[in-house]
């Protein structure tokens, strides 16, 4: 079995390379027969790439130890559900998983466009086996997953702790789905860019994709900082580590991409920036696959240093020279066909939303790789921690919230006095108020401030938006109140689930600022018995308790938490020792309501004394993170369910396309 | 005809005038905030050879620093969280005092790699941020067979 699968990556990467030789000879050559035989390579080697992860997960799971990979990943007393998340836990796994949700995405795809997207699939098909060869030849050449140890173990090294827990099982693959599903509109984006169809049909057929790439970068970040809040024990979820930033790069990209092909869709313009947009977003998934596996930056996360680095630095010029040279080539195609009017209006809102997020991915890419550039150009390495990036990307975050407000709202082309004062009045009013409320009540955070203050301005742009449309139903339709705003959202899902998405981002925005700036801190040392007041609450610890199995021991302080003298609650953080990799981990404990969460961490114990230190954080309103995440992914559901309508606007713009094809077809005859 | 072409004309560039320059408030907003964001919070990045060859010049700096626990010099006290270790070079020949006070990482012990996060007062290297790292985190070591 681990032959077989040894020889299916083979097999898989000469696959690829035949079917981008195929398909591209055959697009040139307008030979029907060898576009299809290229697609059947893409399909092969989605199988051959299945086969060979059988193989791996069938090692793991039967604990063949002769593997290199399952010995330092597995061992026999790990649990199943970690056997199985051991598959992406290490560097050659890691990249097999990626290549795998590659071609499985990229079957879908050509199964979706079967029939259709003619001129367009060959060179879909190309890019996508292009990135499965590369990814495939780092497999065969550099980092073989089924290499055989030269004596075979008898037993693994284990999966490492921090890796063991729920989130194992959930933040990567998801996190992948989002990198890898950015293939997808690339490869359509490259397709326009080769086959010259530069109209909006790449854009509408990859809509759903784009948003599926985007839900799963939202929900692979926001799990990420769940897992470090829970895992690591400093109180915070998100630290500005290269690994974090490789993360949420694409994911500002992303969100830039999916506004501003609203603006093509709906006035041909920005053809050129979306290229942009799009390209930037898959290279800088690549980049983060790299920046974890390269060693180039320290981090908390990286994977060991390997050889490869050079061959993604490769493959990364090679794409941004390919993009490059082929938007040169088509600049005269990707020309606006409109300009825009003024800058009070939807079309100008939408351009600064861009140039925001895109501002947010390059000074995080900058401090991201401040380190390496300082070195190479000064001879000395420094380095930009987490001030660096508050410092920055708070600013520009807090621009960009208030730019949500004003986006969806604001009218097209040009927005008249009367416009402005019907839609940013009331808002503009509450969210004022707001600010100095809170002001008033003695709170002096400028940026907690300012925040809640565009909150408010926001969310009530939003809900103008929905009382505004719910009213109109009501009076044109007849409907009662519930069935007019069920109606008003299914009819304008697109709109929406774009207004339920912001409404998730102004939570997080929320839950961020205040979980920042009125963070409660308290370290104490103490003996059983003593207690101690961290906010509102007062804490006593009680007992200090072991507890032991084969796999993992752990030593547990027992804490009652008071508040205003009614107990609370009885927390038990925790201390555990993982045997095989003999080595200490930290189990917070956490208490998590509306309004703010206990967190409380056993930084250290002494078993004979009972003498424990403990290190509590009391963050207010850290719980509306998760549940705007939520939110978000809610609306990302509404916006991506299909309807009618918009089956119908791509149908006709693909019947443009074709009758613009027999047009030239007849031409050239 | 033709002049309305050219008003026209003068129009759009105006236009486009007024989005270079909005665009370049953005852009030259974005690059004044990296400036200066890096010329406030960055911090030299030593190995421990490195901080050692340039210490003399380091004195009142911020430093980051990369080395190795030294064997048999963890002096913890629990009660005061008080911790002082030598930072020694990978290969233990000389090394740099640091105090610090707090909770222990998970990983941190004698023949570990850290780093080190604080000022270098001229003898001690006065930390407020230890981290443990461990390039070969994922890549655990396979026990003999």
């Amino acid at each position: 079995m681990i032959e077989l699968g040894s020889l299916a990556l083979q097999l898989a990467l000469l696959t690829a390379i035949y079917g981008i030789v195929v398909v591209l000879v055959g697009a040139a050559r307008q030979r029907s027969e060898m576009v299809r035989s290229g697609r059947h390579a893409a399909y092969a080697v989605h199988g051959l790439v299945v086969l060979a992860a059988v193989a791996l997960w069938r090692a793991l799971l039967t604990h063949d130890f002769s593997l290199e990979y399952v010995a330092s990943y597995a061992s026999s007393t790990l649990a199943l559900p970690y056997t199985i998340a051991a598959f992406w836990g290490g560097q050659a796994g890691s990249l097999l998983f990626w290549v795998l949700i590659l071609m499985t995405m990229s079957s879908i795809a050509h199964l979706q466009n079967r029939e259709r997207n003619a001129a367009l699939m060959p060179y879909v098909t190309a890019t996508l086996l292009v990135i499965a060869a590369f990814f495939l030849s780092l497999l065969v050449f550099i980092t073989d997953p089924f290499e055989r140890l030269p004596v075979p173990a008898i037993e693994g090294a284990d999966l490492n702790p921090l890796l063991q827990n729920y989130w194992m099982m959930i933040h990567p693959p998801s996190l992948y789905l989002g990198f890898v599903g950015c293939a997808i509109p690339f490869a359509f984006a490259m397709a326009a860019l080769a086959s010259g169809r530069l109209s909006d049909v790449w854009i509408r057929t990859t809509r759903r994709w784009t948003l599926f790439a985007w839900f799963f970068l939202t929900v692979g970040n926001v799990l990420g900082a769940r897992w470090a809040y829970e895992e690591l024990g400093w109180g915070g979820y998100w630290a500005w580590d290269p690994v974090e930033n490789a993360a949420i790069m694409p994911w500002f990209t992303c969100t830039a991409f999916l506004h501003s092909v609203m603006i093509q869709e709906k006035k041909n313009m920005l053809k050129m920036w979306n290229m942009v947009l799009v390209l930037l977003t898959f290279t800088l998934t690549i980049f983060g696959t790299f920046l974890t596996r390269s060693g180039i930056v320290s981090s908390v996360h990286s994977f060991t240093q390997s050889g490869l680095g050079p061959f993604f630095v490769g493959f990364l010029v090679m794409v941004i020279v390919t993009c490059i040279a082929l938007i040169a080539w088509r600049r005269p195609l990707l020309r606006s066909e409109n300009d825009i009017d003024s800058f009070l209006s939807r079309e100008g809102a939408f351009l600064f939303n861009n140039l925001l997020l895109v501002g947010l991915a390059f000074a995080t890419f900058w401090g991201t790789i401040f380190p390496v550039l300082s070195e190479a150009v000064r001879g000395i390495k420094i380095t930009v921690g987490p001030p660096f990036f508050n410092k920055v990307n708070a600013p520009l975050g807090l621009a960009l919230l208030f730019m949500t407000g004003v986006g969806p709202v604001i009218a097209w082309r040009r927005a008249s006095a009367r416009n402005l004062r019907r839609s940013f009045l009331w808002p503009l009013t509450l969210g004022f108020a707001t600010g100095v409320v809170i002001f008033a009540l003695g709170y002096r955070h400028y940026y907690a401030v300012v925040c809640f203050s565009l909150a408010t301005f926001v969310l009530t742009t939003i809900a103008m938006e929905f009382y505004r449309g719910t009213r109109a139903r009501q009076s044109l339709m007849h409907e009662s109140p519930a069935m007019a705003l069920a109606n008003l959202v299914g009819k304008n899902r697109r709109r929406y689930g774009g207004y339920v998405v912001h409404i998730g981002i102004v939570m997080i925005a929320v839950g961020m600022a205040a979980s920042s700036a009125f963070r409660v801190e308290v370290q104490e040392t103490i003996e059983r018995g003593q207690s101690f007041e961290a906010g509102p609450y007062t804490l006593t610890y009680t007992d200090l308790k072991n507890t032991d199995s084969p796999h993992v021991a752990s030593m547990l302080a027992e804490v009652q938490v008071t508040r205003n003298g009614r107990p609370v609650t009885t927390l038990y953080p925790e201390k555990r020792f993982y045997k095989r990799q003999q080595q200490p981990t930290t189990e917070v404990a956490l208490r998590s309501t509306l309004l703010d969460d206990l967190y409380v961490v056993l930084g250290n114990y002494d078993a004979e004394s009972g003498l424990v230190t403990l290190l509590v954080f009391v963050s207010p309103l850290v719980a509306w993170l998760w549940i705007g995440a939520l939110v978000m992914a809610l609306g990302t559901v509404i916006v991506m369910s299909p309807t009618a309508a918009e089956q119908r606007v791509l149908a006709a713009a693909l019947a443009v396309e074709e009758r613009g094809l027999e047009g030239a077809a007849r031409v050239v005859r | 005809m033709r002049t309305l072409r050219i008003a026209g004309y003068i129009r759009s560039v105006d236009r486009n005038r007024r989005f270079v320059i909005g665009a370049s408030i953005i852009i030259v907003a974005v690059a004044y905030l990296v400036y200066t964001g890096i010329r406030e919070t960055s911090v030299y990045y030593f190995t421990i050879d490195e901080f050692l060859a340039e210490r003399a010049s380091m004195v009142e700096e911020e430093v980051r620093v990369a080395g190795r626990v030294g064997a048999d010099s963890v002096d913890w006290d629990s009660r005061t969280l008080d911790l002082h270790f030598e930072l020694a070079e990978f290969d233990g020949a000389e090394s740099v005092p640091v105090a610090y006070n707090g909770i222990l990482p998970d990983m941190f012990a004698e023949g570990r790699d850290v780093i080190v996060e604080g000022s270098f007062t001229g003898g001690t290297l006065e930390a407020h941020t230890l981290l443990t790292s461990c390039p070969s985190k994922y890549e655990a070591e396979i026990p003999e067979s």
